[in-house]
């Protein structure tokens, strides 16, 4: 009932918008965004139908990153009101003062998770950091067998990002869920000493895991899991898996006019038949909450937000990781630099 | 008047103060690119590296955070390192082909030096890849040594320190051979002919002659090398399997995922006077090169 | 004049068996090196022609789907024009204001030269990532950030010290009095750059040209940084790599293989008289 009066409320304000901006309307915003199948996911699922409904065309841009919109900001040129950010990312954003704050009056979502709607960012994308290995090697069921290389013989591939590994090497060390966050540095850097002569590759490239599978350079990876659960040759499973959420945010500088468009787009990105489509594409999955019925049934368990992936994960903190994010990258490279 | 110009020329190697020619003589030529390369790179880098005193109140924090904090000097040595060894296997390899090169016929010169410079072609990143493809644990290299039963299990020839070389060196090697033959071919083959008239053998040819009037060349050409690896960026991220920390991409984090812009800037300030320091001994080789 | 080879054909009675080993060896050495070289595009081509979803060698089977891929996807298409447009522009600017610049090196001896000559080299030597950032504030700052003429002139910056480079040495080696000679006949200098020092330079102009081409061609750091929403191939192959390890790169690299084997010959074959490298 409140959500109907709401929703006419605000469907009769973008109404008025409509007329009164008639004439300021803009014919094309860009979007900054990661690119890859992620990127082609947004056209078909999101770009479209909002070109269908405005008239107004979206220019994707890619790659995204914080130095491009630091940029953009601090030249007083902001040329993509639209951009998207990792969780982390939205939060140093934030503390450097980059970011616009969002109307979410204007932008009117439809139902979504909670966590999806931040002050200054749409979280519009889940993807997790899960466990893959090859066929025919002895299946995992959580980070510390992960870390047993005694049972689970084979070499290793890690992601080159802390944030997508020091919180596993906490649970392979026996740190429940629960007590993860604040990350207790000196405790998973030591448990990633215990195991890196077994890691023959720290991976930046979220192409390069299943990649690395497939070539049988290594038997055993922790990846994206867009990337890995459509790879024959490669079993997986989210089991511990990290939750994580990434966003769409607008510079700050960003002309009321793009504004408004952006909004729109936003909109339409929180309707959960547009994720579906969104979702056929690569298998990350958007927040709404009407979405899982709406997903192909035999692909359900690829993709991250189904409810029983969902109960055997756990969220990042990215409030911790903006916290520390410059200690952790230099303890980061000087773990790499003892490799 | 040409007569005029001719002896200023003429002279001008070695001694270029004592006689003055037109003033500005040749001025006319630099100054389109000259205001090029002013306006599209110095005044973008001068402003750059003025973020290298941000915050104005503290302006050498950035600096000594490079000085204190180990892990930035260690990059750039790490970088100086693999820098070092691309080097000496770019001469290693290099030498040895252009000095092959310099003896075959016109004809294979040609096509020789053309299979060289159609490797520009194949992208950094293809290559890259291609290296995986041939040297990786499953890789051809690799079966072809365990079917002829010289290894027992595969050789790990990729991702660590190896594979960015090998990587570096493939990309870098046509840069030295191609300068370095064209010095060669430049040599006065009368020299040589001269020596071997007088009844000198050939190993005292190449190491008395050859080799000293080709030296320089190397030696640029190496120095090239150096600078070049310094930059490298693509290669060390797939083929160093994220173990071998280059300049490049830890100014990537700084500058895309941190954003630290004015500790990359203070980084690309100490960076740039190392290069300068190798770039005045380049000059320094290629003018010596010049007089001889 | 008496060709080395001819000499070497006369010599080995003056030589000992260890000349002989030597050249043998040299001949392994270099013939090693050179498939060192190859290698990369040796398994490219075959591979561009696989049957198989990923990166395999020896490919499973025969077929044309990556040049399919590549020829029947309109972004491949646009990437691939993009690049052209950018590389032959900037290339060609490089050339022209390159050369002039190296000209007026070589012949000029006014002070600051040495100096001069230095700072067209900076951009060599200058980490890209470094460049990019400074280039990235600058033209944002200008308003021509993500346009093309912004990306060509950042080509432009990239390829100046290769064509000042080459450019230089090869004049160095050219015979000032030859240049004497035809301005004292009465030509204007401009013509006698077209007319005398062009010709007896087109080889080398051509390395150079074709070093900027290449270098902006393969360039990645800075047109991520500069080119907003257009895209270039190795741009494009980049984001295919982090996404997918795509067959597609391979029929491309073969592609530009094929283009500029075609092109040297040509080229060879119009230089014949002079002799390419000089």
């Amino acid at each position: 009932m409140t959500r109907a009066l709401l929703g006419a409320a605000g469907l009769a304000g973008s109404l008025m918008l409509g007329t009164t901006l008639a004439f300021a309307q803009v014919s094309e915003i860009r979007m900054i965004e990661a690119g890859g199948p992620s990127g082609e996911s947004i056209e078909v699922g999101y770009i479209k139908p909002f070109t269908e409904k405005t008239g107004i065309r979206v220019v994707r841009e890619n790659p995204a990153g914080l130095g491009k919109v630091r940029a953009m900001v601090e030249s007083r040129n902001v040329t993509a009101p639209i951009t998207e950010l990792s969780s982390s990312e939205l939060e140093q954003a934030k503390a450097l003062d980059l970011l616009d704050p969002l109307d979410w009056d204007a932008i009117d979502p439809a139902p979504i998770y909670e966590e999806a709607i931040d002050e200054y960012g749409l979280g519009w994308q889940y993807y997790s950091t899960i466990m893959a290995w090859r066929e025919g090697e002895k299946p995992l069921t959580s980070w510390a067998d992960m870390w047993d290389v005694d049972n689970f013989p084979g070499a290793r591939s890690f992601p080159d990002y802390p944030n997508y590994i020091l919180p596993m090497a906490l649970l392979a060390d026996g740190v429940p869920v629960e007590e993860l966050y604040p990350l207790d540095m000196d405790r998973a850097f030591a448990k990633l000493e215990e195991i890196k002569d077994h890691v023959a590759v720290w991976w930046e490239a979220g192409a390069q895991p299943p990649q690395l599978l497939q070539d049988n350079e290594v038997q055993y990876v922790a990846a994206w899991s867009g990337r890995v659960t459509d790879v024959e040759g490669v079993e997986y499973t989210f089991e511990q898996g990290q939750l994580d959420l990434t966003y769409f945010a607008i510079p700050k500088g960003a002309s009321e006019e793009a504004k408004e468009a952006v909004y729109q787009l936003m909109h339409v990105m929180t309707i959960a038949e547009n994720q579906a489509a969104a979702a056929d594409i690569v298998s990350y999955t958007g927040p709404s909450q009407d979405l899982d019925p709406l997903l192909p049934q035999d692909r359900i368990t690829k993709y991250p937000t189904v409810q029983q992936n969902r109960d055997v994960q756990f969220f990042i903190d990215a409030q911790w990781w903006f916290d520390n994010a410059e200690e952790v990258e230099l303890r980061w490279q000087e773990f790499k630099l003892g490799l | 008047m040409a007569g005029n110009v001719e002896v200023a020329h003429r002279v001008q190697p070695t001694s270029s103060r004592l006689t003055l020619p037109k003033l500005g003589e040749g001025f006319a030529q630099v100054v389109p690119a000259l205001i090029l390369i002013l306006l599209l790179f110095n005044v973008p880098l001068v402003i750059m590296l003025g973020w290298s005193f941000y915050p104005l109140e503290t302006p050498l924090a950035n600096y000594e955070q490079i000085f204190t904090r180990s892990i930035y000097l260690k990059v750039i040595g790490n970088t100086f390192y693999i820098a070092a060894l691309t080097t000496v296997a770019c001469c290693l390899l290099g030498y040895p082909l252009c000095y092959w090169m310099w003896r075959l016929s016109p004809r294979w010169r040609l096509i020789i030096a053309s299979i060289v410079v159609l490797t520009f072609w194949v992208s950094i990143l293809v290559r890259t890849y291609a290296w995986i493809v041939i040297l990786g644990n499953d890789g051809i290299v690799n079966r072809l040594l365990l079917t002829w039963g010289l290894i027992d299990s595969s050789v790990s020839f990729l991702y660590n320190q190896t594979g960015v070389i090998i990587g570096t060196t493939n990309v870098l090697l046509p840069f030295l051979v191609l300068p370095l033959f064209a010095a060669m071919m430049r040599l006065d083959r009368r020299i040589l002919l001269a020596a071997e008239t007088l009844g000198a053998p050939k190993g005292v040819i190449f190491w008395k002659i050859f080799f000293p009037l080709t030296l320089p060349s190397l030696a640029a050409g190496a120095i090239l090398i150096f600078i070049l690896t310094l930059g490298f960026f693509i290669t060390p991220a797939i083929l160093g399997g994220g173990r071998v920390p280059m300049i490049a991409n830890m100014m990537d984090l700084l500058i895309n995922r941190l954003p630290r812009w004015e500790l990359a800037a203070a980084i690309s300030g100490v960076l740039l006077v190392f290069t300068m320091i190798f770039f005045a001994g380049y000059q320094w080789l290629n003018n010596r090169q010049q007089a001889s | 004049m008496v060709s080395s080879r001819d000499a070497r054909r006369k010599a080995p009675a003056a030589g000992s068996w260890t000349d002989s080993v030597g050249s043998w060896a040299t001949t392994v050495v270099a013939v090693s090196v050179l498939l060192f070289l190859a290698l990369p595009i040796l398994v490219v081509i075959p591979m561009s022609f696989s049957s198989a979803e990923a990166l395999t060698f020896p490919p499973p089977g025969f077929s044309l789907r990556w040049y399919e891929s590549f020829f029947g996807d309109a972004r491949w298409l646009q990437a691939a024009r993009t690049s052209i447009i950018v590389a032959v522009a900037s290339s060609t600017l490089a050339a022209v204001f390159g050369s002039a610049a190296a000209y007026g090196l070589v012949r000029g001896n006014w002070f600051g030269r040495g100096a001069i000559e230095a700072n067209f080299l900076l951009p060599l030597i200058v980490p890209q990532v470094i460049t990019a950032l400074a280039l990235y504030m600058y033209f944002a700052r200008l308003g021509i950030l993500g346009t093309l003429p912004g990306l060509i002139m950042g080509h432009t910056v990239l390829g100046l010290p290769y064509v000042v480079l080459i450019m230089t040495v090869a004049i160095r080696s050219f015979d000032v009095r030859i240049e004497q000679v035809a301005l004292s006949l009465g030509s204007s200098w401009s013509r006698m750059f077209v007319s005398v020092v062009l010709p007896n330079l087109a080889p080398s102009l051509a390395a150079a040209w074709l070093f900027a081409f290449v270098i902006s061609f393969d360039e990645v750091i800075i047109t991520f940084f500069l080119a907003g929403a257009h895209e270039t191939i190795p741009k494009r192959m980049f984001n295919e790599l982090m996404l997918q390890v795509n067959p597609t790169i391979t029929a491309i690299a073969t592609l530009l293989i094929s283009i500029s084997i075609i092109t040297i010959s040509t080229l060879a074959l119009l230089a014949r008289r002079s002799g390419l490298l000089r």
